[in-house]
């Protein structure tokens, strides 16, 4: 018998387990961050009811869903009705065994984690799509297309943006460019157009404000989701507030030094104890970053259609192709 | 088994219009119907297209696609339904359908007293019951031949400038809402409900006021009103500073409403527009200074116009106008004289035959009321002339060669209330 072999298959699974009960609490807890820090934002209390300072109540919404009717149109496609959900769930679900939430705190430590990561993300269009179309509705059809396109036209921009930070790293692990930030730096500063592009893209790729076309309430009543209800409907927003924490814990990783500590303090620390310590200050980073959004949220109207592809292919690809460029000339000259 | 009586799909009998249509056209017939056809068929209308409006609306060329915007939908304005015709997301044509809250209000008041009249014709226009009130009062009071105290008419015009503030300010909060800002719309509301609870104090009512009465006003205003008046009068331009911070400025606000929807001056005149929609077009008719009524003569106001015509210099009008409500009110609680606030009335109103037309300025634009007495208790005829009526004919002329997020964005700036539309 390999026991290594056994081992790393244990471990692996063990590891799937935990990040797929993990997606609960951290729906509950960025559903929470966006009912109660919007309230504050625009002066009212929000919910106060259900739980200490109303904090269980994105859980209560949670397990509303499950109690709900399951309804379906007449004339869906029963098939792809079904099954639309459930990609765009597994899509952020899957996208999580690449991040690396601690040190050795990684269910996949692959070599080429941040293709892999590209290539899961992207996934949830699929879903997006055969939501709008399945739901036999003009409303699901017009947004699954703009999901279609606005996230097929965000990918390049966003992925692109990545490219000069694998250069610069020299490696497409997660792991390795957290160990590259821990010796230079953390890799904002090194990708001072970079960050923001993959920023912009980033909030555009999982349908944050201002860039929420696929559900532009007021225009296309809520996009592919229009026809759902209860637990189905439940799934899409499920992965919706998880691809929020995933998008911000990328985010973090890639520029932010994932764990590791801000300045002053150790950036790491060995054992269980670092293990710990890297925990903490991963998922601060990250929700300051979910913050970031529910802020927008807050503050921003929605751009249009075509102003939103007009960036992505007039501003954004330009400006990541000129990254690169620059990228990989300080690389060269600095012999980094 | 009994054989079970098929009921047709409607979709089906929407097919059988298609075709027919289409055929009338001059197309060719639509593709054999499949299990599941796709989204090529038509929008069900609720009955077949009668008018010639109606027909070309609902006739297809190729590539093209009804949707129905409403009555349930997110963000029309009440219950309003747009029959829109797109061709992937930009809009061919529009059509507005109404009725879908209709009431008979001004039936209703033909068979109503003139007292009992100012209880029928605040939920016109919801968003401005003060001068649904004003015009009639007007009208009967020159049937009557009376007039109005001094202090009463100064009540009124207090009254009017509080309406016109907050409704201009919800309509801000309704504009960025539609165009996906969630956060001005609650800003509004707080000086909506601000001024609602002063002018409940008054009135007894947050919503449909029922104040103004033939010959004056229904009660007095207390010292401790107006004190409460200047507590909100201090804070209030915080409150509205609030939302424009987040709108004015904002880059992408600009972007979606700067050149969008623009009504030419000529173009808002024949269409018959009016109010801050006609102004921001650049014609500077304010029934206020054209026609003037109660105080306006003896305050002093400028008319505000902006010229470009499009949504954002309708929302600059909206919020320059708000501002100068707030002027006014100044004005008018530092001039307010004392005396009574009702004139002399009988106990049953019986104008002489003859008739008498009124307007106002509404937040919304020219507000009127023509009444004709035959010398009985209630009015032989009553018609009003809603403003938001009128503006929703801008939008077949505005909304064609737009996006379909460009709709909404022209509809609430606008500012239609289907209360008043459908009466």
């Amino acid at each position: 018998m390999d026991w290594d072999l056994l081992l790393a298959i244990g471990r692996f699974l063990l590891a799937t387990i935990l990040l797929l009960l993990l997606t609960v609490p951290t729906a509950f807890i960025v559903g929470q961050m966006e009912l109660k820090i919007i309230a504050q934002m625009q002066l009212r209390y929000g919910p106060n009811r259900v739980g200490p300072w109303g904090m269980f109540q994105s859980t209560i919404h949670g397990f509303k869903m499950l109690a709900k009717e399951d309804h379906m149109p007449d004339r869906a496609d029963r098939i792809t009705f079904t099954l639309a959900p459930w990609m765009v769930f597994m899509a952020a679900a899957m996208s999580m065994l690449v991040i690396p939430f601690g040190p050795g705190l990684v269910a996949f430590d692959s070599k080429i984690s941040v293709i892999y990561f590209f290539a899961i993300i992207g996934l949830s269009v699929v879903g997006m799509l055969i939501a709008g179309w399945a739901s036999y509705n003009k409303y699901s059809l017009l947004g699954g297309l703009r999901s279609a396109a606005q996230m097929v036209s965000y990918e390049i921009p966003l992925t692109l943006s990545i490219v000069g930070l694998v250069v610069l790293t020299g490696s497409l692990s997660f792991t390795e460019i957290v160990a590259w930030q821990a010796e230079h730096g953390w890799a904002f500063v090194w990708q001072l157009i970079g960050f923001p592009i993959f920023l912009i893209a980033a909030a555009a790729e999982i349908n944050r404000t201002p860039f929420d076309m696929v559900e532009a309430d007021s225009e296309i009543v809520a996009g592919p989701f229009t026809e759902y209800s209860g637990m189905r409907f439940g799934f899409f927003y499920f992965a919706e507030y998880v691809a929020l924490f995933i998008m911000s814990s990328i985010l973090v990783t890639l520029f932010f030094g994932g764990w590791l500590a801000p300045w002053p303090l150790p950036a790491q620390l060995d054992g269980f104890a670092g293990a710990l310590y890297g925990l903490f200050w991963f998922f601060l980073k990250t929700y300051l970053f979910v913050l970031v959004a529910v802020w927008a949220r807050t503050t921003l109207p929605r751009v249009r259609i075509d102003q939103l592809m007009g960036m992505a292919w007039k501003v954004l690809l330009p400006l990541a192709i000129v990254n690169l460029l620059v990228t990989a000339a300080v690389v060269q000259l600095l012999e980094l | 088994m009994t054989a079970k009586t098929r009921i047709p799909d409607p979709i089906e009998l929407d097919r059988a219009e298609e075709a027919r249509l289409r055929a009338s056209a001059g197309l060719a017939p639509p593709t054999a119907t499949p299990e599941y056809a796709g989204f090529d068929t038509v929008a069900i209308p609720d009955r077949p297209p009668v008018t010639d409006r109606e027909k070309e609306v609902y006739t297809l060329d190729e590539g093209e696609m009804l949707f129905n915007m409403g009555p349930q939908h997110p963000s029309t304005h009440g219950v309003m339904r747009l029959v829109v015709k797109v061709r992937g997301e930009i809009v061919v044509d529009i059509d507005p359908v109404l009725g879908y809250l209709h009431r008979g209000i001004e039936k209703l008041c033909e068979n109503a007293t003139y007292t009992t009249v100012m209880t029928y014709v605040d939920p016109m226009d919801y968003m401005s019951a003060m001068h649904n009130e004003h015009a009639p009062a007007i009208a009967f009071e020159k049937l009557m031949g009376i007039t109005p105290p001094p202090r009463a008419e100064y009540i009124r015009a207090l009254v009017m400038e509080l309406n016109r503030a907050f409704s201009h300010g919800l309509m801000m909060g309704f504009l960025a809402l539609d165009l996906g800002g969630l956060t001005p719309i609650l800003y509004s509301f707080i000086n909506r409900d601000e001024v609602v609870d002063l002018l409940s104090s008054i009135s007894g009512q947050r919503m449909l006021f029922n104040f103004l009465r033939v010959g004056g006003v229904n009660w007095d205003v207390s010292d401790e009103f107006i004190s409460r008046l200047s507590t909100w009068r201090a804070k209030t331009g915080h409150t509205v500073g609030l939302s424009e911070k987040l709108m004015t400025e904002n880059e992408i606000f600009i972007r979606r409403t700067k050149g969008m929807g623009v009504l030419s001056g000529e173009q808002a005149v024949s269409l018959g527009v009016s109010g801050p929609n006609l102004r921001a077009s650049g014609v500077p008719f304010d029934v206020r200074k054209a026609h003037p009524y109660s105080i306006y003569p003896e305050l002093e106001f400028e008319v505000i116009t902006h010229e470009a015509g499009d949504v954002y210099a309708r929302y600059l009008q909206r919020v320059a106008e708000l501002k100068q409500s707030l002027h006014l009110i100044d004005q008018i609680v530092d001039r307010m004289p004392h005396g009574p606030v009702q004139a002399q009335v009988p106990g049953i109103i019986r104008p002489k035959p003859g008739r008498a037309y009124a307007a106002v300025e509404s937040p919304r634009g020219l507000y009127s009321v023509y009444a004709i007495s035959d010398g009985g208790p209630n009015p032989y005829r009553f018609r009003m002339r809603d403003p938001s009526f009128i503006s929703l004919q801008a939008m077949p002329v505005l909304m064609p060669g737009r996006l379909i997020a460009d709709t909404m964005a022209i509809m609430a700036s606008l500012d239609p209330i289907m209360g008043g539309v459908d009466k």
